[in-house]
């Protein structure tokens, strides 16, 4: 359990953290969204220590974590996996890391093997490609078998299969009851792992959330159909807010397109349209337009 | 023991780098080679300075004057090579303690280069008096008074060039400015400045400016003009205390 009251941090002239405030729960998979320079690693290096706060306290399983003598065993974090002294092997990175917590050596080719590095345990880091990094990173992260972990945008230049890996990684530890924060400034990477989501913009709090009630915020779908009379009320007994349209089409919020195309089937309504407005990342750039630091103009 | 482990991860990664070793012995190899080549040379000329020889100091500074360059950046880099990676920060995640993380830094460079520079300062002072009686002048025994002394003090001089390195790489953190620094503050200022300072000033730096002060103790000739062995030294350790507490100071305060 990480709880974050009133964080706030500057950088000269410019407030990065605004008076933050949530908590992430264990057993679950939190996703942290907001878009590039929204103040999520700065979040993320405050909870670890690497950063002081200018306000506001951060606390991890009610311990402030820099007093923790020997931290990994309660929060381990991937941060930056570049962040690697190059000419050191995988496996003496792991273990000059070990040691500091009196991490038996033992441990660290568990994690080897357990993120599949084991192979290239007495290669150079340096000579690790990007998805090799992030999987030592995590190594990392899991060394002290720690009841609270942080990613920072762990899928950041994995394959398909890694993204597949990490994400079943990131179920695994929140099925074992364990607090997990997952950061990433897309919509679509963290859909389908987090069961919750903090979306923050601007170094302030903008949802804290469940993924099953955003999408259900988040989706319009255009419906028109040939008996509309005997579909909108079961839409709306279903969960869904219906507006009609012009032309005898109608937009219902808050069911996915699949539903209704069930409610369709189980009333014998036939659909001649079916169009998703919103995707769920549309819904996060509308939640996050305001805020985002850095736009394109349209020219 | 946190601290203990804490410097057993600290030499696990002094010790991974695969140049750091290499570069270590290369500089006590280079200490006692030029060494014996200074001793050699000093020593065709022991009968012109008379009671002014000193046989031990000879024996050991000349190739210390090149091995300290090596043990400075050395220590240098033990500190802005976590930065140019940007590994201080993991380091710092897993011991937040930043105390105590510089602290492991030190003790655990500063037993390096003990060892080391003992094992240098030994292997230049023995060879270097083979040198001295070939060429029939006054070589020394570490039974001579004065002489244990100066040989074992070399040692603690490395000790301080090293944790030099160490505490000016903590408060500039990038590599090539710090080394410079070292270089400066080490070699160019005591060595070849008083040639180009004003007399009064060149006298000073002379005497006092740290390192020339703590090589005292390698001496075993009395110099009115300059401090005793132990003041000396005392004199170095205390500014190299002054700059690490100041590191340390700089490192707790600082975001990573």
């Amino acid at each position: 359990m990480i709880e974050i009251t009133g964080l706030t941090k500057r950088f000269g002239a410019k407030t990065a953290v605004d008076d933050l405030t949530f908590s992430v729960e264990p057993g679950r998979v939190t996703g942290f969204l907001g878009p590039n320079g929204a103040g999520k690693s700065t979040t993320m290096r405050m909870i670890l220590g690497l950063d002081r706060p200018d306000a506001g306290t951060v606390t991890v399983n009610g311990h402030d974590y820099v007093g923790l003598a020997r931290p990994m065993h309660e929060v381990g974090a991937l941060l930056d996996a570049r962040a690697v002294h190059k000419s050191r092997t995988a496996r003496d990175h792991l273990l000059c890391l070990a040691q500091t917590n009196a991490i038996p050596a033992r441990r660290v080719d568990e994690v080897l093997e357990l993120v599949g590095l084991a192979s290239v345990a007495r290669k150079r880091a340096g000579s690790f490609s990007l998805g090799m990094g992030q999987r030592l990173g995590i190594a990392v992260a899991l060394l002290g078998d720690p009841k609270v972990l942080l990613f920072d945008e762990p899928v950041n230049g994995l394959d398909p299969e890694g993204i597949k890996w990490i994400r079943e990684l990131m179920r695994g530890l929140a099925a074992e009851n364990r607090t997990v924060l997952v950061s990433s400034h897309l919509m679509s990477e963290v859909a389908q792992t987090a069961d919750h989501l903090v979306v923050i913009g601007k170094g302030r709090l903008i949802a804290d959330i469940g993924i099953g009630e955003f999408v259900r915020q988040g989706s319009n779908v255009l419906v028109r159909a040939d008996d509309a009379e005997r579909l909108v009320p079961r839409l709306v007994e279903a969960g869904g807010t219906v507006q009609s349209g012009t032309d005898g089409s109608f937009i219902v919020t808050g069911l996915e397109a699949r539903r209704i195309g069930e409610e369709a089937l189980a009333a014998g309504v036939v659909l001649t349209e079916l169009t998703p407005q919103r995707s769920l990342e549309q819904a996060y750039m509308d939640l996050t337009r305001d805020s985002v630091e850095f736009q394109a103009s349209v020219a | 023991m946190a601290a203990v482990e804490t410097m057993r991860s600290e030499w696990t990664k002094f010790r991974s780098i695969p140049s750091n070793v290499p570069v270590l012995l290369a500089t006590v190899a280079v200490m006692i080679g030029a060494g014996f080549l200074t001793a050699n040379g000093a020593s065709k000329n022991a009968q012109a300075a008379g009671a002014m020889f000193d046989a031990a100091y000879i024996s050991m500074y000349g190739g210390f004057l090149f091995a300290q360059i090596s043990v400075g950046g050395l220590g240098v880099l033990a500190v802005t090579s976590e930065y140019a990676t940007g590994m201080i920060r993991t380091s710092l995640t897993v011991v937040p303690r930043r105390g105590r993380l510089l602290a492991a830094k030190v003790w655990t460079f500063g037993l390096i280069t003990l060892v080391m520079g003992e094992v240098a300062a030994f292997g230049s002072f023995l060879l270097g008096q083979i040198a001295i009686g070939a060429n029939g002048a006054p070589a020394v025994s570490l039974a001579d008074p004065g002489v244990l002394r100066a040989v074992f003090g070399m040692g603690l001089i490395w000790v301080l060039v090293g944790l030099i390195g160490v505490g000016i790489g903590v408060l500039l953190r990038d590599t090539m400015a710090a080394t410079t620094v070292v270089v400066a503050v080490n070699f160019i200022i005591p060595i070849i400045g008083p040639r180009l300072m004003p007399q009064a000033m060149g006298d000073w730096v002379t005497v006092y400016w740290p390192i020339q002060a703590g090589l005292r103790i390698t001496s075993t000739v009395p110099d009115p003009e300059r401090l005793a062995p132990w003041t000396g030294l005392g004199l170095m350790a205390a500014c190299t205390a002054v700059l690490l507490l100041a590191a340390f100071a700089v490192f707790r305060s600082r975001d990573a």
